[in-house]
């Protein structure tokens, strides 16, 4: 019988650290855009490597964003 | 006294020029309440990512502002009964 083999998830680098970002403002449209999909869906934590207080403020950033029309609620690119 | 962000996105068919004479009228508010304003940031001309009122482009601008909270209220709700006004939004930045 053949073990599943087990593999340890890579660890993500943190991108606000490599960004060297403090304060996430809604206002920084380009920063945001790495944390939405090409359909404009938030992209999970999983995903993303953040830690929970950051995704956290990610999101509400998106959406105060997505408020004021600097990013889209969704975009149909089908 | 807090600090506030206001972010206001105008009617695009206005003159840009129009926009900071326009705009001080309303802030005078603020000032003649004992606040203070930081900075005035008109963005200009920007293409919004869906449209508002039939509007494809919106002239945005950003005031970073020192106020009372009852100051801010009132002058966001005169923001918005003039029609030139497409949307506001206030932030506190240090609230988190």
């Amino acid at each position: 019988m053949a073990k599943p083999i087990l593999r340890k998830p890579k660890k993500k680098q943190n991108p606000l650290k490599s960004a060297k970002v403090t304060y996430i403002d809604y206002k920084d449209t380009t920063l945001l855009r790495k944390f939405i999909s090409d359909r404009g869906k938030i992209r999970a934590r999983r995903v993303t490597g953040v830690s929970v207080q950051e995704q956290r403020q990610i999101a509400s950033a998106i959406k105060n964003a997505r408020e004021m029309a600097l990013l889209p609620y969704t975009s149909t690119t089908r | 006294m807090r600090h506030y962000e206001l972010m206001i996105i105008l009617d695009p068919d206005l003159e840009e020029r129009t926009v900071p004479p326009s705009l001080d009228r309303y802030l005078s508010l603020v000032t003649n309440d004992g606040g203070t304003i930081d900075s005035v940031d008109v963005w200009g001309r920007r293409r919004m990512a869906y449209e508002i009122q039939k509007k494809a482009e919106g002239i945005y601008a950003v005031i970073d502002l020192h106020a009372e909270p009852a100051t801010v209220k009132e002058l966001d709700r005169q923001l918005t009964l003039n029609e030139s006004v497409l949307r506001t939004k206030v932030i506190r930045p240090d609230a988190r």
